[in-house]
């Protein structure tokens, strides 16, 4: 339709051309007896640079002609006639003919130029309000619809397909061939022009919406099928500029995103560890209270009153025992949660094996515990409180699945890329087919035995161990009794010069 | 002890307060109680303590607070109550001034020996004795010389420091920092590790079992300990 008002209007400005010369020429005839040849031939000229002004180079040029012809028709003499009685009228027309078509060529340039420069301004006014629009949307379908409004009045659509976090194109899934392009259009991160691959034919241009940090899908622009023409540089840097500014407003919902994200995880993590450490405080109290209160009443118990010392300090005992179950479950609690911060430093496992058998001192009375440590053993990154509960479930473990005075042993040497450390007891031994099962929560080796504790030790252990990058394994010992080994990464120690 | 000495509880769980104060009193202490920061602080200027006994997590205050704000006019020994979760808040209440800590629960036992430890000092006036024995270990100060079984131990010079520093402060507890601080000086407070090799040689030298010591103790994510 737009075309077909162009044809019509450029047949209009041909035949306004023709009118305006026609009226010249009838206008300067009465003329012809005050004025020289010459200055008609000026007369002539203004009009057709008038006309390739305001027509364009077409109407010009043929007004150029039109013009000669008209002058040699009307006013060379013989007049009304083409013939020419002077030989340097000759001259005459071909100036007034070079001079015309110069003129509508310089014209008319500038015409376009003018054109263009209004037509930039307006793309770039276009540009502009998009930019505006994408900056207040607050979804992806915002987006979407700011890009639909941009193209409605165009011959061109847009849609946009974005990647998802496994770094696919969900919505071109149907789609195998323009798919295909569009992973090679992010993976070039330049456009891909489907008119000039004569495989795929068509008239689409797939651009990759790249933001500052990375790619984040493609733009398809499709062109209607009735007004292709070729697409020029004009029109791609154009849909570039579109993408760009598309690519920076889905950077930005992104990022809005993540912030909003982060703030949600942030306030969990928050409220859980201030109910974790409410929880530990409230429960960690009375337990004090009556560790320190069984204690007074041992002490002041009379010497002849030995079954009130025994209950006192059995009240205490038990009072530490169920402290311990606190611990682990609290630590199990913060483990799970998988926000455990490690305060790595690089040490040796001789502190925290010398600290944990002291604070077990009183669990550990009916057992022996031997050490052995290999002699180079090199200092091991970890954290020295959490490696000690890991030392004290498992040596608690020893002394509580043992006959009283059978001895522990921990060992501890190099294995590989790992420095391990064994603890291993005299007892029953594990139950074979269910040694796996052991680190999981709320496993023990016999359901409903006498002996206390939950089953949450060796899974605190598990938990603690692979937080640091080893791992851990029970097994049998060749002469009976359990063993646990756990194994952590070497790593590159620091250097420790010596002294004399 | 004539006359008492006095000390200040400051603890706000009524339980807790109440058989510490019995414990202390057995022991011949004069026990005044704070049930917050601010009163302790109160209590403590116009009582003239020999003692602080300070839980590090009161309702008004931080209780590294109480500690900070103490030592800024009072080097009278202070006992810190804490969780066993509060590993950093001990370490900044012992950086703060605090001389050593208990983690609850606890028992009267360990309470009246770390009352002692941190008292000894400042009670019996201080031991100017440059002879210390612990096992069969005899270290003499004034001579440089540590024996053990009579025999000649041979200690380079920076185990040599650090077995002073842990002697001058016997009993109490040191943090990594405070160690690294008096041994290596004020510009090495951060590669613990060395401390961590040195300690390991002292037990080698002078423990019996170097990998269960009974003297040269091990305060998980805190410090070290001399205990004679």
């Amino acid at each position: 339709m737009q075309d077909k008002s162009k044809k019509i209007t450029l047949k209009h400005s041909y035949l306004t051309a023709i009118l305006v010369c026609a009226v010249t020429a009838l206008a300067a005839t009465p003329l012809r007896h005050f004025l020289d040849l010459a200055n008609i031939v000026m007369l002539f000229l203004l009009v057709v640079f008038l006309i390739a002004l305001k027509l364009g180079r077409g109407p010009a040029v043929m007004s150029a002609f039109l013009a000669v012809a008209l002058f040699d028709f009307f006013f060379v003499p013989p007049r009304l006639s083409f013939a020419v009685n002077d030989v340097q009228y000759l001259v005459t027309f071909t100036v007034m003919l070079a001079v015309g078509l110069a003129t509508a060529h310089l014209a008319a340039t500038l015409h376009m130029q003018a054109e263009d420069a209004l037509e930039r301004e307006r793309n770039t006014h276009r540009l502009y309000e998009l930019a505006r629009d994408l900056a207040g949307t607050a979804t992806q379908e915002q987006v979407a619809q700011v890009l639909v409004l941009y193209m409605s009045g165009s011959a061109h659509s847009a849609t946009l397909h974005l990647l998802d976090v496994d770094g696919e194109l969900p919505s071109l899934g149907h789609q195998v061939a323009l798919a295909s392009l569009a992973y090679m259009a992010i993976k070039q991160g330049s456009l891909i022009d489907t008119s000039q691959l004569s495989v795929v034919g068509g008239h689409t241009l797939i651009l990759p919406l790249k933001s500052p940090s990375e790619v984040r899908g493609v733009m398809v622009v499709e062109t209607n099928a009735s007004s292709i023409k070729a697409s020029n540089n004009i029109d791609k840097k154009q849909f570039e500029a579109v993408a760009n500014l598309t690519a920076i407003a889905i950077e930005r919902l992104h990022y809005v995103e993540v912030a909003q994200q982060t703030q949600l995880e942030a306030s969990a993590e928050r409220l859980r560890s201030s109910v974790l450490s409410a929880l530990s405080h409230d429960l960690r109290t009375p337990l004090t209270g009556l560790v320190g209160m069984a204690d007074v009443l041992a002490l002041a118990a009379e010497p002849q009153l030995e079954n009130v010392y025994n209950a006192a300090t059995s009240i205490r005992d038990q009072a530490r025992a169920m402290n311990n179950l606190l611990d682990n479950l609290l630590d199990m609690a913060r483990l799970h949660a998988g926000k455990v911060e490690l305060r790595k430093d690089w040490q040796l496992f001789e502190d925290v094996i010398g600290s944990s058998i002291k604070l077990l001192k009183s669990a550990l009375s009916q057992h022996p515990v031997k050490v052995v440590l290999a002699p180079d053993l090199p200092l091991v990154e970890f954290d020295d409180v959490l490696l000690e509960r890991v030392l004290c479930n498992l040596l608690e473990n020893a002394a509580k699945y043992s006959a009283v005075g059978a001895p522990i042993e921990v060992r501890g040497f190099v294995e590989g890329e790992f420095a391990c450390v064994a603890v291993s007891d005299h007892g029953q031994g594990l139950p074979v087919d269910q040694i796996e099962s052991l680190f999981t929560m709320f496993s023990r080796g016999k359901s409903e035995s006498s002996t206390i504790g939950v089953g949450l030790g060796l899974a605190i252990c598990r938990a603690i161990v692979e937080a640091h990058g080893g791992k851990i394994k029970a097994s049998n010992c060749e002469g009976g009794g359990a063993c646990v080994t756990f194994w952590l990464p070497l790593g590159n120690p620091p250097c420790v010069d010596s002294e004399q | 002890m004539t006359p008492a000495n006095t000390v200040i509880l400051i603890e706000d769980e009524p339980q807790i307060r109440r058989f510490v104060k019995e414990a202390l009193e057995t022991e011949g202490w004069k026990v005044f109680e704070a049930e917050n920061g601010k009163r302790g602080l109160v209590e403590a200027g116009s009582r003239k303590p020999d003692l602080l006994v300070v839980d590090l997590g009161l309702p008004d205050m931080d209780g590294v607070e109480v500690v900070r704000d103490f030592r800024t006019w009072s080097t009278v020994p202070i006992l810190i109550l804490s969780a066993r979760t509060e590993e950093r808040d001990k370490i900044l209440a012992l950086d703060a001034g605090a001389d050593d800590y208990l983690t609850k629960p606890f028992g009267i036992g360990e309470l009246l020996a770390r009352v002692r430890a941190v008292t000894r000092r400042r009670l019996q006036g201080l031991e100017t004795s440059p002879k210390q024995c612990f096992a069969d270990v005899e270290v003499d100060l004034s001579r440089h010389s540590v024996m053990r079984n009579g025999v000649p131990v041979h200690l380079t010079p920076t185990e040599y420091r650090l077995l002073g520093s842990l002697l001058a402060n016997s009993g109490k507890i040191m943090s990594h920092r405070r160690l690294m601080q008096e041994v290596w000086g004020p510009n090495h407070t951060e590669s613990s590790h060395y401390l961590r090799i040195y300690m390991s040689h002292l037990r080698q030298k002078l423990e019996i079992d170097p990998a269960q010591p009974i003297h040269l103790l091990t305060e998980t994510g805190v410090g070290y300990r001399f205990e004679p």
